[in-house]
């Protein structure tokens, strides 16, 4: 924390211009300040020249900061001093996942050519087209969860989210159900919407 | 301090040894010797809420918006935003069909296929094209991954060949569909 009030710049700087405080908006450079105070130069070098000829802005900074997102919110593990924990090493963690969700993909590929070249589809095959697209879409939904809301970070909220999809998932599943028992089914339908 | 820990442990192992071969280790090595005085100060809550209210107020610095603009990682982006807008219809969807009963809206295939017919053709294109873009993108960037699960095409020069090559098949395939 003694860091705030420490000058975060070059020492030949500090000694010609000492200042408590350096903060980025500062409008004149201070190397150029510190040239003036110091002792002159025999002969202007052209870095000297292109920096007095220059506007003055803060230095050390050549875009504003416009941060694209805050910083989330900020959670220490510890202390200050602690290092971060590194988790436990596993080879094998999370293999089954890995092996399901290709599978899942891997079996999306004919199902989704299938209505293409066959026209229409069976029911039975409707419904699990309708399936593998449910359960595909929940892996990627619980990749975006892991992915923006680290439990480390957040917890409350990652957890609320997981169990929110899966409420959702499996409400859209009996939704899907419906739709299968009562209307056309899922290709069928995308069919006559397509080419009405 | 790295030293002073493999000494001790090869003092353990050499005291492991039998009795015979048994070193006697002088004192100081086996203590930790401090030749300046310590004081273990805890942290307390108040230090800890004082840098994280530090770090929110730091600045960010720019990530996506300097990186070098490249097949590579907007195709793979581009996968994530196609993927959860095509998902996340099917889950409205879904969601709304179960709740339509309950507050009388009509979204049956019919009515919305009648819906559909009435709007004009080129809203009709429009919209089918936005709707097949996706479609055909995320599913033959799907088969790229899929390629890369068996370790196929992993050079960088092959990734960005392959890129291109999906996003022309895909945008034909929609033009395909839609048209």
């Amino acid at each position: 924390m003694a860091s705030i009030a420490r000058p975060a710049v070059f020492r030949q700087v500090c000694t010609a211009a000492p200042s408590k405080r350096v903060f980025s908006t500062r409008t004149t450079p201070l190397i150029t300040s510190a040239f003036r105070t110091s002792k002159p130069l025999s002969r202007p070098t052209p870095s000297t020249i292109i920096r007095e000829t220059l506007p003055k802005v803060a230095s050390f900074h050549a875009t504003a900061s416009r941060p694209i997102l805050p910083p989330p919110p900020q959670r220490i593990q510890g202390t200050a001093n602690d290092p971060a924990p590194v988790p436990d090493p596993s080879a094998f963690h999370g293999a089954y996942h890995w092996t399901f969700e290709r599978i899942m993909a891997a079996g999306l590929v004919p199902l989704t050519v299938a209505p293409f070249a066959a026209g229409s589809l069976n029911p039975i095959t409707d419904g699990v087209l309708c399936a593998f697209i449910l359960v595909h879409s929940h892996i990627g939904f619980q990749s975006c969860i892991i992915d923006y809301f680290p439990s480390k970070r957040t917890p409350k909220t990652r957890k609320g989210l997981m169990w929110l999809l899966n409420a959702a998932t499996v409400l859209v599943g009996v939704g899907f159900y419906e739709f299968e028992t009562n209307d056309v089914g899922l290709t069928e339908a995308l069919k006559r919407i397509w080419h009405a | 301090m790295l030293a002073q820990r493999a000494f001790q442990t090869t003092l353990r192992r050499v005291a492991a040894q039998p009795l015979s071969r048994a070193v006697v280790p002088a004192a100081s090595f086996s203590q930790q010797r401090r030749l300046a005085a310590t004081q273990n100060i805890p942290a307390t809550a108040t230090e800890n809420e004082l840098l994280v209210q530090q770090r929110l107020r730091r600045p960010v610095s720019p990530h996506i918006s300097i990186y070098k603009a490249q097949i590579t990682w907007y195709a793979s982006g581009l996968n994530r935003i196609t993927g959860v807008a095509l998902a996340g219809s099917f889950y409205l969807y879904g969601l709304a069909y179960l709740v339509a009963p309950l507050t009388g809206w009509h979204i049956e295939s019919m009515t919305l296929a009648t819906a559909f017919a009435a709007w004009p053709a080129f809203a009709k294109v429009g919209v089918k094209f936005l709707a097949a873009w996706p479609f055909t993108y995320h599913a033959v960037n799907g088969l790229r991954h899929l390629s890369w699960d068996f370790a196929v095409g992993m050079k960088n020069k092959t990734v960005i060949q392959t890129g291109w090559v999906m996003v022309g098949t895909s945008f034909l395939g929609a033009c395909y569909l839609a048209f």
